[in-house]
């Protein structure tokens, strides 16, 4: 009985786990090319959403709700490498830190001047009805977060490895000076790495959004989390944060079900704690991430 | 083909160019020599884009490209294999060399077949880089990475190829194959600009040369002249 009880846990929290892990991998994708991150992640996951919620109730069909809230999000991201990164980066100081932390906020409270400050529904064509496969209960929604979590995810890894610009891309990554001498503009590289993260939020988004509700308030629970894996995992191994991804997601569901749903965020923050602690550059990467 | 006229360039305040000019007619290889500090390397970094020039023209091809950024100049054609030589380490070799071409090949996909004869000719050149082509680039010795950084510079097809101490911490033998591609790429009609500290060798294969002393071009002339030259013997060829 209880076995079957983590079981069903272990399931249904992995597979949250993976929005975590594509967060995460949002991270990794601008570390990569500028070694900046965008401290306010989480509120383009939440805008992102917002932004669909809003086609969904035009009336458009569920395949253009989730491209115009992919197009939005790219756009969210480049946004915030024109107004948040750029200037930092040229001026090679670490601005960035600051201005994408007010850059969130901001998103923040035009959030809850637009959408309102309630947590909303957020319907989906997709089947809510549990199936039962071997002994656990999934959802066809908690499915459809890992079809999505691992198809965006291959997507962008195959870009990088079998195109010449996912490959300038690493190039660019490894020695920018150089990058630029092959021809390859740094700059537009940066560009094209937050968009991509920008991308990558709103398809967290739009998949997370059907199990939790949409609000302002999901941008920080989702993005402290998202800390705490890429921290764990390093800002290099896409798959080091599927794995601590889903590990912390299943954590948190049996934690809360055994200690009460106020343990929820525990085992997220314990996690940090003590990769801080213990490993400051991460068990599946060597970047050492100083400026977190 | 490469024309640089007063070119003033420095680091934060402290000025190391105070108005250099030397041309590079097509077709030809001229050799930048000095001591360590004089600011060859200064030189090429003003010249491809990495270092901003706080005056002064660089005229590639006819085409003013002094203050566009570095990856401009590059698609513009202008090759720099940079002191250090400064491969991408954690790719592989073959892809050092496919992004050598980044400015001619297709972004997506089909950019492999449209290298392929250019790859040929590079592995034909460094037949050691076809055997590592799957290698990681960091994982190479200095004389092959050196090699890589020439042909990577090669890939691009370029109107005028600049080269930084290609035999920098080299041993003997491996200095002496740089030699012959450099010698090489000249008979096949490559136009370089070739900076060494090996005053000799670099006279050596120079249709033309330049002497650079604190920033500014102290002496200048065809090699079988400067090798007559007092100054040059009593400072570089003693
Ligand atoms: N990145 C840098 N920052 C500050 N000064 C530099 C830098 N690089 C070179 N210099 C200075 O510029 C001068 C010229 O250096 P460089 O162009 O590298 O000479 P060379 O290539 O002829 O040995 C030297 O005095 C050197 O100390
Ligand atoms: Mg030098």
């Amino acid at each position: 009985m209880t076995l079957s009880i983590i079981a069903q846990m272990t399931v249904s929290g992995s597979l949250m786990g993976l929005v975590y892990a594509l967060i995460a991998y949002g991270f990794q994708l601008t570390y990569a090319t500028s070694k900046s991150v965008n401290f306010g992640q989480g509120e383009l996951v939440m805008v992102s959403a917002f932004v669909s919620l809003t086609l969904i109730t035009l009336g458009l069909p569920y395949w253009l709700v989730v491209l115009g809230g992919l197009f939005f999000g790219a756009l969210l991201g480049l946004f915030v490498e024109r107004a948040g990164v750029r200037l930092a980066l040229e001026q090679r100081s670490e601005g960035w830190i600051l201005l994408t932390i007010i850059l969130g906020l901001l998103f923040f409270s035009v959030a809850e001047n637009v959408w309102g400050r309630d947590d909303r529904p957020f319907p989906t064509p997709i089947s809510q009805q549990p199936i039962h496969i071997l002994a656990v209960d999934v959802t066809p929604v908690e499915l459809s977060v890992a079809v999505g979590v691992f198809a965006i995810m291959g997507a962008i890894e195959i870009f990088k490895r079998q195109t010449l610009l996912g490959k300038a891309f690493d190039a660019v990554s490894a020695d920018r000076d150089a990058g630029e001498l092959m021809g390859i503009s740094a700059t537009q590289t940066v560009k094209l790495s937050y968009a991509l993260s920008g991308v990558v939020a709103a398809v967290a988004g739009i998949l997370v959004s059907p199990i939790t509700t949409v609000g302002p308030t999901m941008a920080s629970a989702l993005v402290l989390k998202a800390f705490s894996v890429a921290v764990v995992a390093g800002l290099e191994s896409g798959f080091g944060v599927v794995v601590v991804g889903m590990f912390l997601g299943a954590l948190e569901s049996i934690a809360s079900f055994y200690l009460g749903s106020g343990w929820r965020e525990a085992p997220g923050l314990v996690l940090l704690i003590l990769a801080l602690a213990i490993r400051p550059t991460g068990v599946f990467g060597k970047t050492l991430i100083r400026k977190v | 083909m490469l024309t640089v006229s007063d070119l003033h360039a420095g680091y934060g305040l402290s000025e190391v160019l105070a108005g250099t000019s030397l041309e590079v007619k097509a077709g030809t290889v001229v050799a930048l020599i000095g001591a360590n500090g004089a600011g060859k390397t200064t030189t090429m970094r003003a010249i491809s884009g990495m270092l901003r020039p706080t005056k002064g023209q660089v005229l590639l091809d006819g085409k003013p490209v002094q203050g566009l950024p570095a990856s401009r100049i590059a698609r513009l054609g202008l090759a720099h294999s940079p002191e250090g030589r400064k491969v991408f380490g954690p790719l592989s070799v073959e892809d050092n060399l496919l992004l050598g071409a980044f400015r001619r090949l297709p972004r997506f996909f089909g950019f492999h077949a449209r290298a392929a004869r250019d790859l040929d000719r590079v592995y034909e050149l460094f037949p050691r880089l076809r055997e590592r082509k799957k290698q990681d680039a960091g994982t190479l010795s200095g004389g092959e990475q050196q090699m890589l950084a020439i042909g990577r510079a090669l890939m691009a097809q370029p109107k005028v190829m600049l080269l930084d101490e290609p035999s920098m911490g080299l041993a003997p033998v491996i200095v002496q194959e740089v030699f012959r591609t450099i010698r090489r790429l000249k008979q096949e009609g490559m136009t370089m600009l070739l900076v060494e500290q090996f005053a000799k060798q670099a006279l050596g294969v120079a249709d033309y040369a330049y002497v650079m002393e604190r920033g500014r071009i102290a002496i200048e002339g065809k090699p079988a002249d400067l090798r007559r030259d007092e100054r040059m013997l009593a400072a570089y060829l003693g």
